[in-house]
């Protein structure tokens, strides 16, 4: 009798605890799958007490991408929020619409790649008519009321693309085709291309030498790939030399080189360094690379802003580092950075 | 003992505490599950309800856009008021947009619409203001700028839009897993609860029904008559304990009863043996005395009249001689079923004597001694003649001297002790014993007597005081007399 009622309580008591141990495990799963069902995530937004927008044309190119991300910390440390605009992106919107939009927001400052229209020039002064200090990141909008630039002036690019062009002129070379982007304004009066011609014409044995240069201004990012297919079809052939102002020229025309098969006989001058670059630099098939130091420019980009509110002015110009990397210097880094880790994994 | 045990619960109340306890379980858990389904259930309702929301923004929007559009056109009055009051539903509702800059997008989109919005507001304000002034210029060109904000207002709404339906079908996408998770584990519970309670309730009715199962076949053994089978001792208060305990008390006292039953029913068997033998007997004492009188009426009246004769012939003795005869025949006869005084007994006696000696010229000498508060006591009838008769009979006739017999009535406490001793031939022991045990085969030998022999007497008395040894019989030995003793329980009379 004893026992069975003994038997009897251990059962409930199990039973219970069964029950009990479901009813818990099932609350504590609910809790969790409530928590991620959070429409916010709230350990992971941060408010911040202003407001940066930060305004280019190609929001797809890493380098943009590094900029925009060294922007955003450093911004991050003074409190405040970078946003990201590309007239590159899917809405439609190009650089004057984002001027507009962000001005009517309100926000507290702007960086802006200027791609040379008047009308972005415009927009500019109406910011700083409503008190938005606008800085000019890559290309300089000088007549305009900006209040700072971040870059490379086109006197210093000019001279250091004509070295390199220079180190790769041999008895071959025929013709030098620069290909300028869209940003850039007339090309009669671009300091670079003078700066170029210059370097490579003060050399000897380069009569006969032609160096030209072409704007490619694409209604779309498809017309990049054509131009640059053309210019490999052409009748004359292609350039000797082909110097490459932006990230994607440099990737097209790496791809039409392969295509075409002309490896050894174009002598790509690329610019950026994203991977596919990378890659071809290490195999020796894009002769060199330009970078600018993306993570320095974000970054004095915000600080200039930062300058701005706390003492109302700031320098008028951001030099960016420019530097040209060969197949041996990317070896290096590439080895450093192995070491590093290795390193670290001791 | 203040700790109430399971046991000691009745029963009504274990099988309420039982069903209660499993439908408290039941009702909490179905509260818990119904908690996290509604909580659920009210997610995913302010999932969409954010959508409706801006969706009722972007309308405002193109209202107050729609009633500028009109003023400035049209100039009326109606249109003025209609933008104003579209106007100021659409602050209101930009009441309820974040202002942060924040890193998360939609918060960021909703402070970008709401500054953006206050600009437009502000521009719409100063298109309105230009017109009123007629500044047609600037009127025009602000309304083009208000344009242009509203087209950006409106996409960041939609991209707002879209990016919140993104999230939203993400939640609502989990939501509807957990919502899929809550009913399985729910069905989950509740089958397990269900078990758990058919368990519960199968073990509790089995410990109530078991010992009345037992009850039962044990009750059938009882029925068939074994009463040593018996319930195990329990000490449970509850009913099932309560009628385990009755029932062996019943089983117990049955067993008694039925044994007390059993002696009392031997007991009246014993007397109605009695009854029966003491009935023989007296019906053999009547029978004897009957067949010797061919009919007692004829005969007494035959006697009172030879009574009347000799009165009228003035013999007197021979007359009182008859009455004597008369009423010692009439006594036996009228006694012969019933008990009789002690005095009625001696009168029995004393007629007898007489008679005796008018047949016997006066040989019996019979004296009494007899205490006077005895004569009321009852004892059966015809007891003391029969002895007084076997002692003439068998003590002192034919002897050579002079026969004596003397009749002795004393009282104790409870007794009546009787002596009738005669002087005449004695008895030997082992006619005494065979007197006394009722073998003395006296019938065959009586020729001369009234019927009634010793026998009869002894049984009768035995019988009637269902007692043994009521007669004792002494004799010193041959020719030295008879002496016979009754002790009998003293009945009725005066103490």
């Amino acid at each position: 009798m004893k026992k069975s009622e003994n038997k009897g309580i251990g059962l409930l008591l199990l039973g219970i605890f069964i029950v009990g141990f479901f009813l818990f495990f099932t609350n504590n799963f609910y809790k969790s799958v409530w928590k991620k069902s959070g429409l916010e995530k709230a350990e992971e937004i941060r408010n911040y007490d202003r407001q940066y927008e930060m305004i280019v044309g190609s929001g797809k190119s890493e380098f943009w991408q590094a900029v925009y991300e060294s922007a955003r910390k450093t911004a991050e440390e003074h409190d405040a929020y970078v946003e990201f605009h590309a007239s590159d992106m899917e809405t439609g919107y190009d650089e004057i619409d984002y001027m507009e939009i962000s001005i009517a927001s309100g926000v507290d400052g702007i960086i802006l790649e200027y791609n040379g229209e008047d009308a972005l020039k415009n927009e500019i002064d109406k910011a700083e008519a409503a008190g938005i200090p606008v800085i000019t990141i890559m290309n300089d909008a000088p007549d305009s009321r900006r209040q700072s630039f971040v870059g490379v002036n086109d006197y210093q690019m000019g001279q250091a693309y004509g070295e390199q062009i220079v180190r790769l002129l041999d008895e071959n070379t025929k013709r030098i085709l620069i290909l300028l982007d869209s940003e850039k304004g007339d090309l009669e009066k671009n300091q670079l291309y003078s700066q170029i011609s210059n370097a490579v014409l003060s050399q000897n044995n380069t009569e006969g030498i032609e160096i030209r240069a072409e704007n490619l201004a694409p209604e779309n990012k498809f017309d990049i790939e054509e131009a640059i297919r053309m210019i490999f079809q052409s009748p004359e052939g292609p350039p000797q030399i082909l110097v490459c102002m932006d990230e994607m020229t440099t990737e097209c025309a790496y791809q039409a080189m392969i295509d075409y098969n002309m490896v050894g006989e174009v002598k790509i001058i690329g610019y950026y360094i994203s991977e596919t670059i990378r890659s071809a630099v290490e195999k020796g098939l894009i002769s060199v690379t330009c970078t600018l130091d993306a993570e320095g420019m974000g970054k004095d980009c915000v600080d200039a802003l930062w300058e701005l509110k706390q003492e109302g002015r700031a320098n008028s110009y951001y030099n960016a580092e420019l530097e040209f990397l060969g197949k041996e210097d990317l070896r290096k880094a590439r080895k450093a950075v192995s070491a590093e880790t290795a390193e670290e994994e001791e | 003992m203040n700790k109430k045990r399971w046991k000691d619960i009745p029963l009504a109340r274990k099988v309420m505490l039982a069903v209660g306890s499993i439908m408290t379980m039941m009702l909490a858990i179905n509260v818990i599950l119904y908690g996290q389904v509604n909580k659920t259930i009210k997610r995913m309702d302010t999932v969409y309800s954010s959508n409706v929301n801006l969706t009722e923004l972007s309308d405002s929007l193109q209202r107050v856009q729609e009633d500028l559009y009109a003023y400035l056109s049209v100039k009326s009055s109606d249109s003025l008021e209609s933008y104003y009051r579209s106007k100021q539903n659409y602050v209101n509702l930009l009441d309820k947009l974040s202002s942060q800059i924040s890193s998360n997008p939609s918060r960021l989109l909703e402070k970008n619409i709401k500054s953006m919005s206050e600009t437009y507001a502000s521009i719409t304000e100063e298109a309105v203001t230009a017109k009123r002034s007629r500044n047609v210029e600037k009127y025009k060109e602000l309304y083009d700028q208000s344009r242009k904000l509203y087209g950006y207002i409106n996409f960041y709404i939609n991209e707002l839009n879209s990016q919140q339906f993104r999230n939203n079908s993400s939640s609502y996408q989990t939501l509807r897993e957990m919502l899929e998770y809550l009913e399985i584990s729910s069905l989950v519970l509740m089958v397990l609860m269900m078990g758990l309670g058919a368990m519960m309730l199968f073990g509790i009715t089995k410990g109530m029904i078991e010992p009345l199962t037992n009850l039962a076949e044990t009750a059938n053994l009882v029925g068939k008559g074994n009463f040593n089978v018996k319930m195990p001792r329990t000490d449970a208060l509850d009913e099932v304990g309560i009628v385990t305990r009755a029932f062996n008390t019943m089983v117990e006292s049955l067993e008694e009863y039925i044994i007390r039953t059993k002696e009392s029913m031997e007991k009246e068997q014993q007397m109605m043996e009695k009854e029966l033998l003491m009935e023989n007997h007296l019906k053999e004492a009547q029978l004897k005395y009957l067949q010797s009188q061919i009919n007692p009426h004829f005969l007494f009246n035959s006697l009172n009249a030879g009574a009347q004769l000799a009165m009228m012939e003035d013999a007197e003795k021979t007359c009182i001689f008859v009455e004597k005869m008369a009423d010692f025949f009439r006594y036996n006869v009228k006694k012969g079923l019933e008990d009789a005084s002690l005095e009625e007994e001696l009168t029995a006696v004393d007629n007898y004597i007489y008679i005796l000696n008018v047949r016997f010229a006066g040989d019996i000498h019979f004296t009494k001694a007899v205490d006077e508060s005895l004569m009321d006591c009852r004892i059966p009838s015809m007891i003391l003649q029969p002895i007084v008769e076997n002692a003439v009979n068998h003590g002192i006739r034919n002897i050579d001297w002079e026969g004596k017999i003397l009749l002795e009535i004393t009282g104790a406490a409870n007794q009546i002790l009787i002596r009738i001793k005669d002087n005449g031939k004695g008895m030997s022991q082992e006619r005494i014993r065979e007197v006394l045990s009722g073998n003395s085969g006296e019938a065959e030998e009586q020729s001369d007597s009234t019927g009634v022999g010793m026998n009869n007497v002894i049984s009768r008395l035995e019988l009637y005081y269902d007692q043994k040894n009521l007669v004792e019989i002494n004799s010193p030995g041959v020719n030295m007399g008879t002496e016979i003793i009754l002790r009998l329980p003293r009945t009725g009379g005066k103490k």
